[in-house]
């Protein structure tokens, strides 16, 4: 049995850096439960020790309708401008929320809370463009390989997928500072 | 020998290209298709009969209580229920979510002492039991899981084996006396697997217990007698069968109905209302169908019960279990994982896989732009997956319509899969 032809669709939604990323993703460590171990209630999690000199802000995001389900954790400095100092996350998904989890990460980290939320309203309108894109491409080139999620926005069902990680940044570094 | 060739063509939606590919449509679980005589049925009401039931004495009323009760007698006639007026044993509900809701609920006021004497046989309290299966959907597990919480009542459940069977062998054990209620599933609706109802139902009549099936996934594909059974309640859905949405049936054995307190209130199911005193109900079935019914609905339902049974429910079963045979050989697909019986014995033609490497949603996607549909997720089964150490699958499953060819696109597209996400090898140009 021969593998079939494509629809164009399915090779600008599937690219080459999704895959990679999908398969060897940035950031990802394991510290939150097994959820299909039957021993473990659903939800919970272990909150991670923040480095010195940090608030650490978790997020669980969970997508009900395919199941996808990711923890991200983020340290922020207490220092101004607060800067993520590290995010790590543990989850399980479809290649596209596994391989925006972990551009997201090679994205923001290292970058103060401020930029990353600027980068998080750039992917969400790229994420509403059905397919059309970005229109500014000076905001194109700030989303660097995360441009590579145009292809998706043109699959309503998928845009949670691609967003699920950017959503539990957004929400973890808003419990960081509640903290700092 | 029924031509399923023909009966393919009566299926108007199936002739149609998607992403630029005939249409296979390998979701029949989710919900069935619709022949054009059921098509036809549910507009027709509304050309020419269309008006409230039970209710007014002009001649359109008149005419359309005839078509509402046609159908629910076609339909008791279909599943080995009583049809003769007077002791109706089946409750017209939306759908088989409805019928478990409605039973749940009923059980609910019976605990809280409502309903005739003979209620309190469904009376639940706290040292009582009430036995699920590992494989239910949750409109079975979540309405009895609720029911347990609301009366102090405990939930236990029968465990699946390897291939995801229930455990009916374990029933005289997890089955005790302190057991009032036993809800499961007829078929899963993710493993595809036909339960051993024998030794659950003698288990549950032996200790006093009455026992609710879910027949959503039996109905359409098997040939299915309530009495011969011997069930005290079953639920299932129409659109599952050829139907329309919005419409399902509750079947109870005719003394249990007479016993069970009405579940919900308002209109065309009082005999009797005051303002200072207790109503007096109606007898069932009306006394389940408060509020207006989705009379067009249960028509066209009574159509497709009809139309199925035209072609004979042996028919179908033979026809589908020769694809299933074939639609098993996803199992010698490299990486590709069955969760489900591997043999096309006491098995419908409902299969769940796991691609190795591949999200079910990237499978879904893949197998979509060859214009396959299939189901991907948790088909709300949770629990099921939890058994087979996943979080989700991809589910193929058949109706009448499909063929040879259906099943052959299918097992193509798969085998293309991980090639394409580079998993298992290089990825395919
Ligand atoms: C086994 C089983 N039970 C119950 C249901 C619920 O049926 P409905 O959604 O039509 O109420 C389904 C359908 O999804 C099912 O497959």
């Amino acid at each position: 049995m021969m593998p079939m032809a494509q629809d164009d669709g399915l090779e600008q939604m599937y690219q080459e850096v999704i895959l990679e990323a999908s398969k060897h993703p940035s950031g990802r460590v394991a510290f939150a439960p097994d959820l299909t171990d039957e021993a473990v209630s659903a939800g919970e999690s272990t909150v991670m020790a923040p480095h010195e000199a940090c608030a650490a802000g978790e997020s669980h995001q969970f997508n009900p309708t395919c199941g996808d389900e990711a923890t991200i954790h983020v340290d922020v400095s207490d220092a101004v401008p607060h800067r993520i100092e590290r995010v790590v996350w543990d989850g399980h998904g479809c290649s596209i929320s596994q391989a925006s989890l972990s551009i997201m990460v090679d994205l923001v980290e290292g970058r103060t809370v401020d930029e990353a939320m600027d980068l998080f309203r750039t992917f969400h309108a790229l994420m509403e463009s059905r397919g059309a894109g970005l229109a500014e491409d000076a905001k194109a080139d700030e989303l660097g390989d995360a441009i590579v999620f145009q292809g998706v926005s043109k699959y309503p069902m998928r845009i949670k997928c691609a967003l699920l990680g950017w959503e539990g940044l957004k929400d973890s570094m808003a419990r960081a500072l509640a903290q700092a | 020998m029924a031509d399923f060739e023909a009966i393919r063509r009566q299926f108007p939606i199936l002739d149609q290209q998607v992403h630029g590919r005939p249409l296979v449509y390998l979701d029949s679980a989710a919900t069935a298709q619709k022949p054009q005589a059921v098509i036809d049925a549910e507009s027709g009401f509304y050309e020419s009969i269309n008006a409230g039931v039970h209710r007014g004495a002009h001649e359109l009323a008149a005419r359309s209580t005839v078509a509402f009760e046609d159908a629910r007698a076609a339909m008791a006639r279909f599943v080995g229920a009583s049809a003769e007026e007077g002791h109706e044993e089946l409750v017209v509900t939306a759908g088989a979510t409805a019928g478990l809701n409605l039973l749940a609920t009923a059980f609910g006021y019976a605990s809280m002492g409502r309903g005739p004497a003979a209620a309190r046989r469904f009376a639940l309290g706290p040292g009582d039991e009430i036995v699920v299966s590992q494989a239910e959907h949750h409109s079975v597990l979540l309405p009895f899981q609720e029911l347990a919480a609301r009366t102090g009542a405990t939930l236990t459940w029968l465990a699946l084996d390897d291939e995801g069977r229930i455990r009916t062998d374990t029933a005289d054990e997890v089955i005790t006396d302190r057991t009032k209620v036993v809800a499961m599933t007829h078929v899963g609706n993710v493993t595809g697997a036909i339960t051993d109802l024998a030794p659950v139902v003698r288990r549950a009549h032996e200790v006093g217990a009455v026992f609710v099936l879910d027949a959503c996934q039996s109905v359409p594909h098997l040939p299915v007698d309530f009495h011969a059974l011997d069930v005290d309640f079953a639920a299932f859905s129409a659109h599952k069968m050829y139907g329309p949405t919005g419409a399902g049936f509750l079947y109870g054995r005719r003394e249990l109905l007479e016993a069970l307190p009405p579940a919900w209130f308002g209109g065309s199911m009082v005999e009797l209302a005051w303002m200072d005193k207790p109503a007096q109900y109606m007898d069932p079935p009306a006394r389940f169908e408060a509020g207006t019914q989705p009379v067009a609905q249960v028509v066209a339902a009574g159509v497709a019960a009809q139309w199925l049974q035209s072609i004979g429910m042996d028919a179908v079963a033979g026809h589908e279990q020769a694809l299933t045979s074939e639609l098993l050989r996803l199992g010698d697909i490299p990486g590709v994982r069955i969760l489900g019986p591997m043999s096309a014995t006491a098995r419908i033609g409902t299969v769940a896989f796991e691609v190795e490497g591949v999200h079910p949603h990237d499978v879904g996607q893949y197998i979509d732009a060859q214009g396959i549909a299939i189901r991907v997720g948790h088909h709300c089964a949770q629990p099921v997956h939890r058994h087979f150490g996943v979080y989700a699958s991809n589910r193929a499953s058949l109706g009448v319509y499909n063929t040879m060819d259906d099943v052959h696109a299918l097992l193509d597209a798969v085998a293309g899969v991980r090639p394409f996400f580079g998993v298992g090898g290089t990825r395919a140009e």
